[in-house]
């Protein structure tokens, strides 16, 4: 500290006797220094005394100085030691970690280094101040920018991604130091990256593209792989970030043929005297297995997984994986993630799965390494978490491989003759009936697993025998199931057997009616459905055992006389009620390790007491819960008609066939009538159709006939016309005739009105004449009579002047 | 698989003109007439053949909107070579050419390739910009055009695979820097422990065939 006071006063002077400054009062001055020093030295050495100030007067500095800090960032980039010098400064009082300088100072605030951050990331041009303070090479300028940029992502991770993401060759520029040859500088980028890809999918993908599994897998590779130091691990956590969630990384990183590159991390080594694990080691390794599980993940893509899984056994990788299965002196939480790797790598992919299947463990007799697996799996000294990987790693070994599932119901019936050996079958029992309750629980999903979507498993699982005391006959697995569910007094056991016992009997009739054949198996549902107890767990045994007896009613053939379908529905409308029965069968989706076990495949459980249920339980229950209450409320409601024609249900069912086989009778007969009737139609039509054909080829005969006569007439010189000249010519005529009658028809008319007119005009002049004759004879009377009265008068002596008096006009009416 | 040489591809252009259907296309052969915004950027991977050598091709395929256009901007640099991708239907998605290619011209490398793309070339009733004038431009701004459609795979492959062509041949005229990876090509193992890339097949690029997605 003299050092520093000495160089303090050489740089503000000496102090005023008398008078100590406080550090607040330093600091002011020794920024007002920075801002108005016109010498490049001076300012320099004031950066250089805040940098020492900065870590015990962190407020102070970080209040006063902050601005001019980021003034020399930009006016005094040139000289790489006052930089340094600003970079460091801002580094400390961001810092997120406290220093030992201020433990003892209780004005500091815990979050004081995010408060700054706050503050300096406001304006964003300070981060394109740092990041292109990147582009310097000199070494501590590089270091520090490095430094504080990591810093800033620690407190403030989304801020930071966001603004860097803008800018352009923002993440470029560190990836980039990244191949720096200086190990410092690579290392703290590393650190850097793993901070800025964190949960940042368009970072993650830029860093990909910009060659970061090229630069990681160098880097692994020159370190030495899994025996490399931190470096590796920092490596691996920055790979493990790129591909997390990202579909698109994860892709590039399969079709980069990446995939090949990993394998050297998992080469152990052969003959050699066993080294030991160092705790580093450990750590790599765990951190590769995870990277293969995140390519293998069952929440990826389907088609990215099988690829992916593909690759990963064409490569060898799944062969190194099994070696260290098999190999000694592996650490237990190792080999613990190996297995669950192994599950993953090989889940719902037939080849990979028969390639585990195949796999022999290094012990003697050989034994295959699933049945190793499974011994350590039933095995009560065994670590729990290595038990529940065999659990997931057996169930990935079944998942969707109707081949494996029959391989392992195989090993148990009475057919196979190995004795011999010790089998899964074998182990599986053998867990399923022990003390030990996870035992039970671990058998019980792992029998559960090999019937899942597979009815021929289902039936042949049946045919499955115990021999339980020397001497008495043996029993089936499914009546010794019933009975152990009966007996025992253990929660989980209870539950995998009801979980088992649900899984086997869906869709399976047959199962249906063993079960029910079992002696005390429906009593014991009916009884734990109506049980009153109030807990969680209760709770959930009385929804399982609904859920089981609702599959006994549903999945029932009615071939076991006391149990029919109808019988136990009416058990169960009396007993329990049909409200009651829907609330108990909701319970089970409301317990918590229901919901925790649903998320997941595999079970994620921590102590012993977490087991309790199975991911693909849940799902079968999601599946049936509302199929099963639907066809409960449909049916109850048609079953008060049902219910009293149905008083012998076996002549009833005869009846309904009967019904059936008529209808299907009538349906028979009309439809043969209906061929009839469409054969004779086709006939008819067929005779039609040669009908047709005949008057056509006639047709064309005259027609090639008439051609003939065409072109025969043709040949006439005189009638050089064409039959459509011809035609139209004759249609002319015919119009023409058509004219000419009409007239003829029209002058016709015409000459009979006149002639009638001429008719009637004698007719006229001939009353005329008659008229005419009558007038004459009326006048030669009256002439007469004229003469006569002349005589008279001539005779009376009256002189009569003419010869012809006028007569009086005669009327002629 | 073994590969003579990897490029890096972008594929750029605005918002619905089809860049992920061309990808699409030529790494799946299928089609997906919904359009499904792209978020950030997607990646594609295909092998092909040019001149009797593999060639993988690794496309990033970028999101149109302007929203992501500074995330764009942080794969110029390392591709070898460009997609741009305009609709012929939609004159505006031409019009903005220009910016783009200031845009790509200004992050990128000085030797990527940048070939231009009209895509939509089977909705011929609905054109709006003229197949003269995608030349035109391609001519002035030095990048090779072509009009495809991704419906119906129309030029699909050549446009990928002539992209990959007129990178091979600036290989193989010694203008990349191959030994770069920030360039966007990378030697294939098998190569490079051959030695003597370059020089040795300058005859340029012979015929390509597409080879099936690996």
């Amino acid at each position: 500290m003299d050092f520093f006071k000495s160089g303090l006063k050489t740089v503000l002077g000496a102090p005023e006797p008398g008078h100590q400054p406080s550090g607040a009062e330093t600091v002011e001055r020794l920024v007002d220094r920075v801002n108005n020093s016109t010498l490049l030295e001076d300012r320099r050495d004031a950066c250089r005394a805040l940098k020492a100030m900065s870590r015990k007067y962190r407020v102070e500095v970080g209040a006063q100085g902050m601005e001019t800090l980021k003034q020399v960032l930009e006016l005094d980039r040139a000289d790489s030691e006052t930089i340094n010098y600003a970079l460091d400064t801002l580094n400390n009082i961001m810092s997120p970690s406290q220093f030992e300088e201020e433990e003892d100072n209780p004005q500091v605030p815990m979050n004081i280094g995010e408060q700054f951050t706050e503050m300096f990331i406001k304006d964003h041009h300070n981060i394109q101040l740092v990041l292109d303070l990147l582009d310097e090479y000199d070494f501590r300028v590089r270091l520090s920018a490095v430094q504080l940029l990591t810093s800033l992502l620690t407190n403030r991770p989304k801020d930071i991604q966001e603004i860097i993401l803008v800018k352009p060759m923002g993440v470029s520029k560190m990836m980039d130091l990244l191949s720096d040859t200086r190990e410092v500088i690579r290392n703290e980028t590393l650190l850097l990256l793993i901070k800025l890809t964190k949960g940042n999918a368009n970072i993650q993908k830029i860093v990909a593209f910009e060659n970061a599994f090229d630069r990681l897998f160098e880097i692994v590779s020159s370190e030495g792989f899994s025996d490399g130091g931190i470096i590796v691990e920092d490596c691996l956590l920055l790979m493990l970030n790129l591909l997390k969630n990202n579909s698109s990384n994860i892709n590039f990183f399969k079709e980069g043929s990446y995939i090949q590159k990993m394998l050297p991390m998992f080469n152990t080594p052969e003959d050699t005297e066993d080294p030991g694990w160092s705790p580093q080691k450990v750590s790599n390794v765990h951190c590769m297995l995870h990277i293969v599980r995140t390519l293998v993940s069952p929440s990826n893509s389907a088609q990215i997984v099988l690829d992916c899984q593909r690759i990963m056994k064409n490569v060898g990788l799944l062969d190194s994986l099994c070696n260290i299965l098999m190999a000694s002196g592996v650490p237990a939480d190792i080999l613990t993630e190996t297995i669950n790797t192994v599950g993953e790598v090989v889940r719902g992919n037939v080849g990979n799965q028969d390639f585990i299947g195949n796999v022999m463990a290094p012990s003697n007799p050989p034994r295959p390494a699933i049945v190793v697996l499974l011994m350590s799996m039933v095995n009560e000294k065994q670590p729990f978490s290595l038990r529940c990987a065999v659990l997931y790693c057996f169930q990935c070994y079944l998942y969707h491989n109707e081949m494996s599932q029959a391989n392992l119901v195989q090993t148990l019936l009475p057919s196979s003759t190995d004795v011999s050996s010790l089998t899964s079958g074998q182990l599986l029992c053998g867990g399923l009936f022990s003390s030990d309750v996870l035992s039970n629980w671990f058998s019980a999903v792992s029998l559960m697993h090999a019937l899942i979507d597979n009815p021929i498993q289902k039936e042949q699982l049946l045919r499955v025998l115990l021999a339980t005391n020397i001497g008495s006959s043996p029993v089936s697995l499914l009546h010794q199931c019933t009975l152990l569910l009966q007996q025992t007094t253990k929660l989980q056991t209870k539950v995998a057997l009801l979980m088992l016992l649900s899984q086997w009997m869906s869709e399976c009739p047959a199962a249906v009616s063993a079960f029910l054949r079992v002696p005390g198996g429906v009593g014991y549902l009916v009884n734990q459905t109506c049980s009153n107890e109030h807990d969680e767990n209760e709770y959930l045994l009385q929804g399982l055992s609904a859920f089981l007896l609702a599959i006994c009613i549903h999945f029932n053939d009615d071939s076991v006389e006391n149990y029919s379908k109808d019988s136990l529905k009416q058990l169960l409308v009396k007993r329990i009620g049909m409200e009651t029965f829907t609330a108990k069968l909701s319970e089970v989706s409301k317990h918590e390790l229901y919901n925790k076990a649903a998320k997941h495949p595999q079970l994620r459980a921590k102590i012993p007491a977490e087991v309790l249920i199975d991911y693909e339980f849940c799902r079968l229950f999601k599946v049936l819960e509302s199929v099963l209450v639907k066809s409960f409320i449909v049916k109850e409601e048609a079953s008060p008609e049902e219910a009293g024609e149905r008083s012998s249900p076996g002549g009833a069912a005869l009846e309904q066939y009967k019904a059936l086989i008529r209808q299907q009778d009538a349906r028979l007969q009309e439809l043969v009538a209906q061929l009839d009737a469409l054969l004779q139609q086709n006939q008819s039509l067929q005779s039609a159709l040669n009908d047709s054909l005949a008057s056509n080829s006639h047709l064309k005969d005259e027609n090639t006939l008439l051609k003939a006569q065409v072109s025969a007439a043709k040949c006439v010189p005189s009638t050089d016309t064409t039959p459509s000249q011809d035609n139209a010519r004759a249609s002319e005529y015919e119009a023409r005739i058509q004219q000419l009658t009409a007239e003829v028809t029209r002058l016709n008319d015409l000459l009979r009105t006149s002639q009638e007119e001429k008719k009637s005009a004698a007719e006229e002049l001939e009353k005329l004449r008659n008229d005419q004759d009558d007038l004459l004879v009326l006048l030669s009377d009256l002439d007469m009579k004229v003469n006569e009265y002349k005589m008279r008068l001539v005779s009376l002596g009256e002189k009569v002047e003419d010869e012809n008096p006028e007569v009086p006009e005669p009327n002629l009416t | 698989m073994a590969y003579a040489y990897l490029f890096k591809y972008i594929i750029i252009g605005d918002t619905g003109v089809g860049k992920s259907c061309l990808l699409l296309q030529f790494t799946d052969k299928r089609f997906q007439p919904v359009h499904d915004l792209t978020i950030g950027v997607e990646f594609g991977a295909r092998m092909i053949t040019i001149d009797g050598k593999q060639i993988k091709l690794q496309i990033w395929d970028t999101a149109g909107q302007e929203a992501f256009r500074s995330i764009t901007r942080s794969y110029y640099r390392g591709a070898a070579g460009a997609l741009l991708v305009y609709d012929i239907t939609r004159r505006d998605t031409f019009n903005h050419l220009t910016t783009w290619l200031e845009d790509a011209r200004q992050h990128s490398n000085s030797n990527m390739v940048i070939m231009l793309i009209g895509n939509k070339s089977d909705l011929e009733s609905r054109r709006e910009v003229k197949k003269e004038e995608g030349e035109a431009f391609a001519r002035e701004h030095g990048l090779v055009f072509m009009e495809t459609s991704a419906k119906t795979a129309a030029n699909v492959e050549e446009a990928f695979i002539n992209t990959a062509k007129e990178i091979y041949e600036k290989i193989q005229e010694g203008v990349f820097d191959i030994n770069n990876e920030a360039n966007g090509i990378k030697i294939g193992p098998q190569h490079s422990t051959g030695g003597g890339a370059s020089g040795a097949g300058g005859a340029g690029a012979g015929g390509a065939a597409g080879g099936g997605c690996c």
